[in-house]
């Protein structure tokens, strides 16, 4: 079942036109992953679908109903969640009050306390670091905190923004073994990812964006194959 | 001890040098003496100069800094006494010669007749005269000479002897924090009963205080309740929800010109009730604080605080103006502004509106608490670090940065109100930028962020030009030394905060603790 469909979009940053007409969709219970260089719109379509950014035309849908005119806060009470690029937690937090923080919209006191206590026991670097402020801990971790800080709102839909950015390639790989595990249980994603190798390896389908338009798209095998996607974006040839 | 070292000392004592002749050509040596020999209880009449010893006293206390600092600069573990005093010296030498050639020119060009208070009014020939102790330009300068270095070497002996006895200090200090945990300071801290009390006591100094100092210490202490209010009001807008706003003197007029209409016999002889103008006040300025917000706060940072600038000047530029001289009598203000009742009774001596500002202040601080500690304090939290962020967690971030600025305005529409009030008079003249300014600054001084800070800040502020009246002309220059002391020593406030902590009393539970790896 498709479960989020955009159709078109355009976006602008002042002049810059940014996204140019953007199509992709994602099935129920999919990783699809958005490859492409710097500059290429992946960040600005995530945030298009959360509506942080607006667009100017073009339609999205979310279980059939068009999100087009939602407010950001309103998206996350429809569980789509974002976890912005470059780990972006909140540094004079404590863990604790960062994963609270991600579940802002939930009024449920056991509930939030039973979350918090699946994400510590899938995140346990974040247990023995609960009472630290965000700002003190390190990259890997922040960026574990920041996904678990999504995960605390009961997302249906993860968009997922440059996960892997600036990490140590085996907290890339517990990053992207997380992510596959998240997926496992029931929640579908949409990864924005430099990283063309990595996402694809955890990836159902895949879309090539190059300079606001979508130039590719296919399963992520046949991308992986796809002689355009190894010289542009998995280092050539080979 | 190398060339180096020497350099670094001499250097020192140059910038010793600046600020002693800088102190010399302002008149300040002569202010700093006096105010020297009334501490020590002697009165300098009239148009005289304090006693030379004075002098001597100032000019010894910066030499000795001057020497402390020569010393210091030597870095040298474990500090060698021969080092630092030849520091002390150099550096007091150098400084010490710069005042002798200060002395040659300025007591030369006296003693040709020139009068060098054309160019600068503060250096009259006696104040010239006492920096040169009565002596001829040479002789004085050499007693200058003199003085900087032997009281820089006193500095620098200082450096030897702290250094020396630093070790012990650390001893007693742990000693003393040792009995302070053991003995019965601890178990004072620890009873709730002494909090009730100590509170108790501070109430208890609300409510006689106002009585007893006179109206003069009541007009001060309201001024700073009043600016202590503005403080906790912009503190929500700027160290809750991290909005920088510059104009919030606007909020502060509005309400003190809607009280102001509302209850003076001119332009509009409405004449209301004093309680119900306090209300229109403070309701008048929360809406104009959320009218102004929904345009702008789509901006941040610096555009923000740009924008609102802007806004606290047309607010004072429009009620001077002619367009709303029929409204607002422009810039001759409004007069005759009525004073509060109780029950019929009039309520307005000096202590009556202490009563009513140190009530106003507890409202706030309390409204401030409230606010703070709730789900809508975790919103603003989250906004002042990180609004993107905030967003994408389902904060209506923007509903969350009205209400931060509609709740601050109140509280200057009531602080403006009660202003007006006091002064029975508001004019635009009121609210100039520098309100904006002031206020912003105690909550900066005093620690973005925190209450306590707020009213740290706002004596600090507000009362210590009070207390620095002594020193006249000088008072700004003092001032302004004591607030860049201050970021220096404290800089993240007076009283830095401390965010209330939401999970002390019930930690999530730890049940799985083996399963994890």
């Amino acid at each position: 079942m498709m479960m989020l469909d955009v159709q078109g979009i355009n976006v602008y940053y002042g002049a810059i036109h940014a996204l140019k007409g953007i199509s992709f969709h994602l099935n129920e219970g999919e990783i699809v992953a958005l490859i492409g260089a710097n500059g290429a719109g992946k960040s600005t379509s995530l945030s298009a679908i959360s509506r942080v950014i607006s667009t100017r035309s073009g339609a999205i849908f979310y279980k059939g109903e068009s999100i087009i005119n939602t407010p950001p806060q309103d998206i996350v009470t429809r569980r789509i969640i974002q976890v912005p690029e470059g780990r972006r937690i909140f540094p004079r937090m404590s863990v604790v009050e960062n994963l609270e923080m991600g579940a802002y919209i939930h009024n449920d006191r056991g509930k939030i306390e039973k979350n918090m206590e699946a994400m510590f026991a899938r995140f346990p670097r974040l247990r023995e670091r609960r009472k630290q402020l965000g700002g003190t801990l390190s990259g890997g971790e922040q960026q574990m905190l920041a996904i678990a800080r999504g995960l605390m709102a009961e997302p249906e839909l993860l968009l997922l923004d440059e996960p892997s950015m600036g990490l140590a390639p085996i907290i890339v790989e517990q990053i992207f073994d997380i992510i596959q595990d998240i997926n496992q249980h029931g929640t579908s994603i949409l990864l924005v990812e430099q990283n063309a190798q990595m996402a694809l390896s955890i990836a159902n389908r895949g879309y090539v964006l190059e300079t606001g338009r979508v130039v590719l798209e296919g399963s992520a095998d046949d991308l992986l194959d796809n002689p355009h996607v190894q010289e542009a974006y998995l280092g050539g040839g080979g | 001890m190398n060339n180096l070292h020497i350099q670094k000392s001499a250097k020192n004592g140059l910038v010793f040098a600046v600020i002693i002749i800088f102190l010399a050509l302002i008149g300040f040596t002569v202010t700093a003496a006096s105010m020297i020999q009334k501490v020590f209880g002697v009165e300098v009449s009239v148009g005289t100069m304090p006693k030379y010893s004075a002098l001597i006293a100032f000019l010894a206390f910066i030499g000795l800094w001057n020497g402390w600092r020569a010393a210091k600069q030597t870095e040298e573990h474990p500090l060698q006494a021969g080092h630092a005093i030849l520091a002390g010296l150099a550096s007091g030498f150098v400084t010490g010669l710069f005042a002798l050639g200060y002395s040659l020119i300025v007591g030369t060009l006296q003693s040709n007749g020139v009068n060098v208070r054309v160019y600068l009014s503060s250096l009259s020939p006696e104040s010239i005269i006492y920096f040169l102790f009565g002596q001829s330009p040479l002789s004085g300068g050499f007693i200058q000479l003199s003085l900087s270095t032997v009281s820089a070497a006193f500095g620098a002996l200082l450096v030897i002897f702290w250094d020396r006895s630093q070790h012990q200090f650390l001893i007693w200090k742990q000693k003393l924090s040792a009995w302070g945990n053991a003995s019965w300071p601890a178990k004072l801290r620890r009873n709730v009963f002494v909090g009730y009390i100590a509170m108790g006591v501070v109430l208890l100094l609300l409510v006689i205080l106002p009585r007893t100092w006179g109206s003069y210490w009541n007009y001060v202490m309201g001024t700073v309740g009043i600016y202590v209010l503005l403080g906790i009001g912009l503190n929500i807008i700027v160290g809750y929800s991290g909005q920088l706003v510059l104009g919030y003197v606007a909020f502060f007029a509005i309400g003190a010109y809607s009280f102001a209409l509302v209850t003076a016999p001119e332009p509009h002889n409405l004449n209301w009730n004093f309680w119900i103008a306090i209300l229109v006040a403070v309701v008048a300025s929360a809406i104009s604080g959320v009218l102004i917000g929904l345009p702008i706060l789509r901006l941040r940072g610096d555009y923000l605080a740009i924008v609102t600038l802007g806004f606290g000047e047309i607010i004072r530029i429009l009620i001077k103006s002619d367009l709303l001289k029929e409204i607002t009598l422009g810039p001759r203000g409004i007069r005759n502004i009525a004073g509060p009742t109780l029950f019929g009774k009039s309520f307005s001596s000096d202590s009556d509106f202490m009563y009513l500002i140190i009530l106003a202040v507890l409202l706030s601080i309390f409204l401030a608490r409230r606010w703070q500690e709730s789900r809508i304090g975790r919103a603003w939290l989250a906004i002042s670090q990180d609004e993107t962020v905030a967003q994408a967690t389902g904060v209506d971030t923007y509903k969350y940065k009205l209400l931060a600025l509609a709740i601050g305005a109140a509280f200057a529409g009531l602080g403006g109100a009660i202003f007006a009030s006091r002064n029975q008079f508001t004019g635009p003249e009121d609210h100039v930028l520098m309100v904006s300014i002031n206020v912003l600054c105690l909550v900066i001084v005093g620690g973005m962020g925190s209450i306590p800070g707020v009213i740290l800040g706002a004596f600090a502020l507000k009362g210590l030009p009070e207390i620095l009246r002594e020193l006249e002309s000088y008072r700004l220059l003092v001032f302004g030394a004591l607030l860049v002391l201050m970021m220096i020593v404290r800089p993240e406030g007076l009283w830095p905060a401390t965010r209330p902590k939401y999970e002390e009393n019930s930690p999530p539970p730890v049940t799985v603790e083996g399963g994890s790896r």
